[in-house]
């Protein structure tokens, strides 16, 4: 894992929710000793934005057609299913 | 209590909010059970993410204030009053005298409502808590009583949590988030809108079947949902509006252009580091609540950022964005100049798409109903809001326009608190209480149909 992998997460605002989420993932992929890059987008931007990333995390639905593996959801916002979904991020990011 | 927060007052004004907020957060964070290094750290970033915003301000409010004055010489229309945005918003009421204690108030209520059964939401959604400490503070400015405004900041928290319950089914089930509700208070003080257009709507041969094909409307209009775009667009047509007689129009259409491009992508990352600050404390009190919220049923009370992706909302507000503008053009009376918060239509139309099944042209009709009365609520609050900017220690340029925004100026709770406290004070305040409570109590005797009408599904249980 040379170049670092980029991850793009996307809510309503680009501000609000995806900085939660981005936080919490920047720390637990750190944690695992997994180097990414991450930035955030409006959900409106995603499409234009998708070209650019290995991987895409939402909080609210995104279109499927993206050309990169989605992952939407709320763990991060309720706490509720945190480790679970981070493994799925762990996976699509090794895959 | 009033003498106490007086003196209180007069410490914090000196200091100004990017010194107050940081210690404020600092201690609600410890109290809060944040590890003192994260609640240190949560303080500093809140109070430089502040320095930040007003950075940011500066440039849009010259760049916006020039040009409207330019504006009203050149065609006498006057559209005097900015649309700074909710970024700003929420950075003026976290920044306000009732920002200052929003968090704590807020908590104290949601606890106490789930304890007496009240309210099943636990909202966990600390940021939005802007929302209470906005309409707070404009009850402060309108009756210069510190306590009122922090008692009405309590009972627009308990405000949400009651928009939260009812509308809860219908997002558990329109968009599939089981557990989950929204004490928004952009998006949830939609519904009644809804309700209206679809009661009309429903009338009408033929038109009731309309709609609107959603991928249509995002590959035509998706500029609309990019915000640099948007800004550079609509900075160089006030810019041609306002300056094409002037000297050097050329430069001066052009730098409005880049100047407006600029505060749309630059205020949302200032804001950004706001919402970076807060993470902290907000983690920390979603676990200080869950630990004393009951084990009963509850729903999670989220930002209502999580609906907006659903592609009728997307759509809907992609082509309310022309309709705004228009709007602000044609609507007699208006003064608003629309700008930064073009954005944040989605977030005024996510709670339609249950009620109209993710009708598009319903969301649009409702949309634009909402919105042309929220040019006249704003036209009318825009000194309030003004004072709260300044209350919270923003700068604004000599002679400047006054300033409004979508999120939550154009919103008609505001009309409900403020016009009530000012007319009779404390006497208002506990009437628009009482109104709650019996809407409330009205909505507990009758919990299906009131949420059926917000869009539940009826059959199912």
């Amino acid at each position: 894992m040379d170049t670092p992998k980029r991850v793009l997460v996307a809510c309503g605002t680009g501000i609000a929710t995806s900085t939660v989420v981005a936080k919490a993932i920047e720390e637990s992929l750190k944690e695992r000793g997994l180097n990414v890059m991450i930035s955030q987008c409006k959900i409106s931007e995603v499409r234009s934005l998708a070209g650019n990333a290995d991987l895409i995390i939402t909080t609210t639905p995104a279109p499927k057609d993206l050309g990169v593996p989605v992952i939407q959801t709320i763990a991060f916002l309720t706490g509720i299913g945190k480790e679970e979904v981070i493994e799925e991020i762990v996976k699509a990011l090794e895959s | 209590m009033e003498v106490f927060l007086t003196t209180l007052k007069a410490v914090i004004d000196s200091l100004g909010a990017t010194v107050v907020l940081p210690i404020i957060i600092f201690f609600v964070g410890l109290v809060l059970g944040a590890k003192p290094g994260k609640a240190f750290r949560a303080g500093i970033t809140i109070g430089i993410a502040f320095i930040g915003i007003n950075l940011v301000i500066g440039l849009m409010w010259g760049s916006l204030s020039d040009v409207a004055q330019a504006m009203v010489t050149n065609w006498n229309i006057t559209r005097d009053i900015v649309d700074v945005g909710w970024p700003a918003a929420a950075a003026i009421a976290f920044g306000s005298d009732v920002g200052l204690w929003v968090i704590p108030i807020a908590i104290l209520v949601n606890l106490v409502l789930l304890v007496f059964k009240v309210t099943k939401t636990l909202n966990i959604d600390i940021w939005n808590y802007w929302h209470f400490a906005f309409l707070g503070g404009m009850v402060y400015m309108v009756t210069n009583n510190l306590t009122y405004g922090l008692v009405a900041a309590g009972i627009a928290s308990a405000l949400a949590l009651f928009l939260a319950d009812w509308t809860a089914k219908a997002v558990q089930s329109f968009y599939n988030l089981p557990g989950i509700s929204i004490p928004h208070l952009t998006t949830a003080p939609g519904v009644p809108f809804a309700i209206i257009t679809n009661w009309i709507l429903d009338r009408i041969p033929g038109v009731k079947d309309w709609n609107v094909d959603s991928d249509t409307i995002q590959k035509r209009f998706g500029v609309f949902g990019e915000p640099i775009v948007l800004g550079l667009v609509i900075g160089l047509a006030l810019g041609a509006l306002g300056y094409y007689n002037a000297e050097s129009a050329a430069v001066k259409i052009l730098q409005t252009g880049i100047n407006l491009a600029a505060v749309m992508l630059l205020l949302p990352r200032m804001v950004q580091i706001l919402m970076e600050g807060l993470i902290p404390i907000s983690e920390a009190a979603r676990d200080f609540m869950k630990k004393r919220a009951s084990d009963r049923e509850i729903y999670i009370g989220l930002d209502s950022a999580i609906l907006i992706g659903n592609p009728a909302a997307i759509s809907s507000s992609l082509l309310l964005v022309p309709i705004a503008i228009l709007l602000s053009i044609i609507l007699p009376g208006n003064r608003v100049i629309l700008f930064a918060d073009l954005a944040v239509i989605p977030f005024v139309v996510a709670l339609f798409a249950p009620l109209m099944k993710g009708n598009i042209f319903r969301m649009i009709v409702a949309g634009t109903l909402e919105l042309a009365v929220g040019f006249y609520i704003a036209t009318a609050m825009s000194p309030l809001f003004t004072a709260a900017a300044l209350n919270a220690g923003f700068a604004m340029p000599e002679g400047a326009s006054n300033i409004t925004s979508i999120a939550d100026g154009f919103i008609w709770p505001q009309v409900l608190f403020t016009k009530l406290a000012e007319m009779f004070g404390i006497v208002g305040i506990v009437a628009t209480a009482g109104i709650l409570a019996v809407v409330w109590f009205l909505f507990s005797k009758n919990t299906k149909a009131w949420e059926v009408a917000a869009g539940a599904p009826a059959e199912k249980k």
